[in-house]
């Protein structure tokens, strides 16, 4: 946004971005293509575009209006109804399939249909029909979100769709993947969730690959949701990942995606016809779809830390259930010796188990499984009735799964059950040897 | 004609967008990785014709990676962090010296470049400063841009679907200047470029050595088109290639002319197999293609008979031009009709037999290529598709060593600028401009060093890529004219000895430092260089080599030994010892020695 005394400037003389204008400066003239303010810096400077491409910032002093720029053409997001036999491709936003401006920079996280096609020609290899569901970041995505979504995937699934794709933001594309796992099982097709780390505007996005991966695999058979996305830093093969078993562990590489406590479920290079099993997995089922898509969103997740307050915990009582994100096998501070210069939280866990809001455990070293019966802490976590001994899901999983849970029951024992039963893969019966 | 000049020098400092030394690296490269990039289109379903000529080819790119050099950045796995902002001073420093005005705010901008050479498929770059001139014996050059961008990767192999880059140089910032075209001819180029080339040197804050600096030149012609020729690296071959490219363009407008006049543009695409004509051909290159399963596709180009084998430029024909195109698809080259097909042992009857298969009239000439059917068919295209161009296409060419250019790829289009959003503009403000450096000119150095040099290594010193080292030799006490000579003869023969120095910088401050010890004489300091240049210390040399130098005493009894000969006491000590304290002693010989005992 320009600031007032621009923005007067170009009110004078009804200039609008995209107009080429000239400003002068200190007595020097500059001729361009008027491009919006950036977010950052100096909103007195007006930004042009040159003849040679090349955006410069001038403090002007007056701006000459040279040419109008002619109507931009509306963005209008056509769709694409479900056809039977086809990939749906469903978009909600995220780096993987956002478009640029060219003229002004800007990125729009939203592609239609032919865009689309325009954008990745291979996707010709295979019947699709597509359609943008949100234009998000996923770091905004919530419950309701997963909702919509959920009945989106129902609908193409009702309707016939071979398979179905879905392009997220990755930063809780592993929410989402396991939200989609919970509400959405017994699945008679897969289900892929896709994003991609590099952002679409750049000619080494990997967006294309882990896109053409995933409509190859989306008519393989496999009846479970799954996360695809670069299985290195190459552009070589993908990894496909349980949904309720993926996650995010860095912030940039293209590698970003492990499967944790578990190996992923294929490696796939759609090129060279290449989708190979690496875990067992669910196949394709004849069944009925079991649609199960209530949601408890009012859950609170805690990252358990040195000096953290009682006052915090019992100030949870507001929420229908606590998700922990505790320490090593799963412990929080709750003084097992009764030393004088220990803070515990016990009591007001305590005391929320006891009011009806069910506390489920995770552990913050994400790899491993949880065991709360080897130290006395964990015992006494175990005793007051924090769910999770045993079981290996992540902290995310654990949030999505309680969520869940408390969607399909109010009762704590039933949730407690619930909690610990393996619903869709998240809690896995033997720890292996995890060796790519 | 017009003449104009892009000149790109890499800057001493640390990497553009990230903490990475700008370093090369020699060892063997830490890690490979493969990647393949994309064209980006824009909303309207468009990609602009360079990415599409490199979208053609759908490489592999490997990347070698040196954990010394590289970091994510560099593999495109981390965004790009803040702009080096001691590169921006610099480069605000020789702005000003160019009388350039800095814009307000820098904007950095990705310039799409996918032929690989940035792992990201762009190169980011910023215009930082506007509207300098240039002084010279022909007039005022215009200098309209000063920009900051980032080096790309450096090419180690191509094959026809794979290209190998190494990454250490990728990201190490670079100074454009572009001039208008306002350079009259080849010399005036030359001393253009040659003025550039000592403002930067004159900062001291530009790297040295091969390649860090490079040459792109803009040349149109009347009736021709604008051409960009890339990667000159010698100034005294700048007046070779602006008069090669005018005669490329010359002689390409006279056979645009005569097509024209036979009717002969557009050429229709038509490519015909015509592998069975060899069937029992003794060609080796068509043979050994088949065998592999290859086949020969052929085109008529009608009314192209003599024009293709037409010479262009010293040893390149307008043929040459076409097989440039095809080489788009990943092929070799081509075959044609105006050529000795002798040499590739293609008898008469197939030629014959080549010319009844395409029906080739007396006007008429073949292209041809021996490769896979879909990649010859598309060389073919991209073959046709230049020599239908009813117009001197605007190139960007690549500078080969004899002078002439080849064929790169489309002069890029204007819709490869657009912002590097994770970087955020800078504001080019009161405290950052105080901060910047204010350069010496070249004349203010050059009156500077006539001070402390003689005449001729002034000028020498003035234009050699070590006046950088050099200052700060002398800056840390080294005598001038014993730096001078020591960096541009002793050093220079050395290496032609093929003596390399893993680290001259620390192996010459060392050396002066002992020198000025008085620990070893002038004569010594090629020997010393000579084990130093392997990493040893200067000190232990010395001792290895006896090498230090005899003075006081020893040195009395030495010309004593020799009987005060001067000459055989420089013959057998002339790395030991100071002719000058020698001729001292001998001057004060002692008259007569038994007098003592008188």
């Amino acid at each position: 946004m320009y600031s007032d005394k621009v923005k007067k400037l170009l009110k004078k003389k009804n200039i609008g971005v995209g107009d080429l204008v000239r400003v002068l400066s200190r007595g020097a003239r500059f001729t361009g293509m008027l491009m919006p303010r950036p977010f950052s810096g100096d909103p007195d400077v007006v930004v042009i575009k040159q003849e040679s491409g090349y955006n410069i910032g001038i403090k002007a002093d007056e701006i000459e209006l040279l040419e109008t720029a002619g109507a931009r053409p509306e963005h209008k997001a056509e769709q694409e109804a479900p056809k039977k036999g086809d990939v749906a491709i469903l978009g909600c936003g995220g780096t993987i399939a956002s478009r640029i401006e060219y003229k002004t920079g800007a990125v729009y996280p939203s592609i239609t249909p032919k865009e689309l096609r325009t954008a990745f020609p291979k996707l010709k290899k295979w019947p699709i029909h597509s359609r943008q569901i949100f234009s998000l970041f996923s770091e905004d995505m919530n419950a309701g979100h997963w909702r919509v979504l959920a009945d989106e995937i129902e609908n193409e699934i009702k309707k016939g769709s071979e398979g179905v794709v879905v392009m997220h933001g990755t930063d809780t594309m592993a929410y989402t993947a396991a939200a989609m796992s919970f509400m959405l099982q017994n699945l008679p097709v897969p289900v892929v969730l896709v994003g991609s780390q590099r952002s679409s505007d750049r000619p080494s996005s990997e967006n294309e690959m882990n896109l053409l991966n995933s409509v190859y695999a989306a008519t393989k058979d496999v009846g479970e949701v799954m996360v695809c996305m670069h299985s290195s830093t190459n552009d070589d093969y993908c990894h496909f990942h349980r949904g309720t078993k993926v996650r995010k562990m860095h912030t940039s590489r293209r590698d970003a995606f492990h499967s944790i406590n578990a190996l992923p479920l294929f490696r796939a290079d759609y090129r060279n016809d290449v989708f190979e099993e690496l875990s067992g997995h669910r196949k394709r089922s004849g069944g009925e779809l079991v649609s199960r898509k209530k949601l408890n969103d009012n859950i609170a997740m805690v990252y358990a830390h040195p000096n953290i307050r009682p006052e915090f915990i019992s100030g949870l009582d507001s929420y229908d259930g606590v998700v922990l994100v505790g320490t090593g096998l799963g412990h929080v501070p709750v003084n097992a010796f009764d030393d004088k210069t220990v803070t515990s939280i016990y009591q007001p866990l305590k005391e929320l188990i006891e009011s009806g809001i069910p506390v489920v455990m995770s552990s913050q070293c994400i790899s491993g499984r949880l065991c709360m019966r080897v130290y006395t802490n964990g015992r006494l976590l175990n005793r007051a009735g924090v769910i999770g001994d045993g079981a290996d899901w992540t902290p995310e999983t654990a949030y999505v799964k309680l969520c869940w849970v408390l969607g399909q029951t109010r009762d704590m024992k039933k949730a407690g059950k619930l909690m610990m039963a393996d619903v869709a893969g998240e809690i896995s019966s033997r720890s292996v040897l995890e060796e790519i | 004609m017009k003449v104009g000049i892009e000149i790109h020098q890499r800057l001493d400092t640390h990497k553009l967008f990230c903490n990475c030394p700008s370093r090369l690296v020699e060892k063997e490269p830490d890690l490979l990785i493969t990647r393949q990039l994309h064209p980006v289109f824009s909303e309207l379903g468009e990609i602009d014709e360079a990415s599409r000529a490199e979208y053609e080819k759908r490489k592999v790119f490997e990347y070698q990676v040196f954990h010394e050099s590289n970091c994510l950045v560099e593999i495109d796995e981390e965004p790009p962090h803040t702009m080096n902002e001691d590169a921006l001073k610099i480069v605000l420093g020789v702005a000003k010296q160019l009388h350039a005005k800095p814009v307000d705010e820098v904007h950095i901008m990705r310039k799409v470049v996918i032929d690989g050479s940035n792992t990201s498929g762009f190169q980011r770059t910023s215009v930082v400063a506007l509207n300098g001139h240039l002084k010279s014996s022909k007039g005022t050059v215009r200098i309209p841009t000063i920009a900051l961008e980032e080096e790309s990767a450096g090419i180690v192999a191509s094959e026809s679907r794979r290209v190998t880059y190494r990454l250490d140089r990728l990201g190490i910032p670079l100074i454009e200047i572009a001039t208008d075209p306002d350079i009259k001819d080849g010399e005036h180029l030359r001393e253009v470029a040659e003025k550039l080339g000592m403002i930067l040197r004159a900062t001291g804050r530009v790297a040295r050595g091969l390649g860090t600096i490079r040459q792109d030149v803009n040349i149109s012609t009347a009736g021709g088109a604008r051409v960009e020729i890339k990667g000159a690296q010698e100034l005294k071959m700048l007046p070779l290639y602006v008069e090669n490219e005018e005669q490329r363009q010359v002689e390409l407008v006279k056979i645009l002319l005569e097509l024209r006049k036979r009717k002969a543009l557009p050429v229709e695409l038509n490519p015909v197999d015509v592998t069975s004509v060899f069937s029992k051909t003794d060609a080796r290159l068509i043979r050994k293609g088949v065998d592999s399963g290859m086949v020969a596709m052929a085109q008529k180009l009608a009314g192209h008979k003599g024009l293709l084998g037409r010479q262009i430029q010293k040893g390149r024909r307008y043929g040459t031009e076409l097989s440039d195109y095809a080489k788009l698809a990943g092929v070799k080259g081509i075959i044609h009709g105006d050529e000795d097909l002798s040499k590739y042992k293609i008898s008469e009857a197939e030629e014959k037999g080549l010319g009844k298969k395409l029906d080739l009239g007396g006007d008429d000439v073949f292209v041809m290529v021996v490769a896979p059917a879909e990649q010859a068919t598309k060389a073919l295209e991209h073959a046709v598709r230049r020599a239908s161009m009813d117009f001197v296409p605007e190139e960007t060419r690549k500078a080969r060593p004899d002078g002439t250019s080849s064929f790169m790829r489309p002069l890029p289009g204007r819709a490869r600028l657009y912002p590097e959003t994770d970087v955020p503009p800078i504001p080019v403000d009161r405290d950052l401009l105080a901060s910047v450096e204010s350069y010496e000119s070249p004349e203010e150095k050059r009156k500077r060093l006539s001070k402390m040099l003689n005449p001729e290594m002034a000028e020498r010193m003035m234009r050699s890529r070590n006046i950088h080292l050099f200052e700060k030799l002398v800056e840390k006490g080294a005598d001038p004219m014993l730096a001078a000579t020591t960096l541009e003869d002793t050093v220079v023969s050395l290496r032609r000895e093929g003596i390399k120095f893993k680290d001259l910088e620390g192996a010459l401050l060392e050396l002066f430092r002992e020198y000025n010890k008085g620990k070893f004489v002038k004569a010594a300091i090629p020997e010393i260089l000579r084990a130093v240049a392997k990493g040893a210390s200067v000190d232990s040399v010395l001792r290895v080599y006896r090498l230090q130098k005899v003075s006081g005493r020893d040195l009395g009894k030495l010309v004593e030994e020799e009987g005060y000969d001067m000459k055989k006491v420089m013959q057998k000590h002339r790395l030991q010892v100071d002719p000058a304290e020698v001729a001292e002693i001998i001057k004060k010989k002692p008259k007569k020695r038994h007098s003592e005992y008188r």
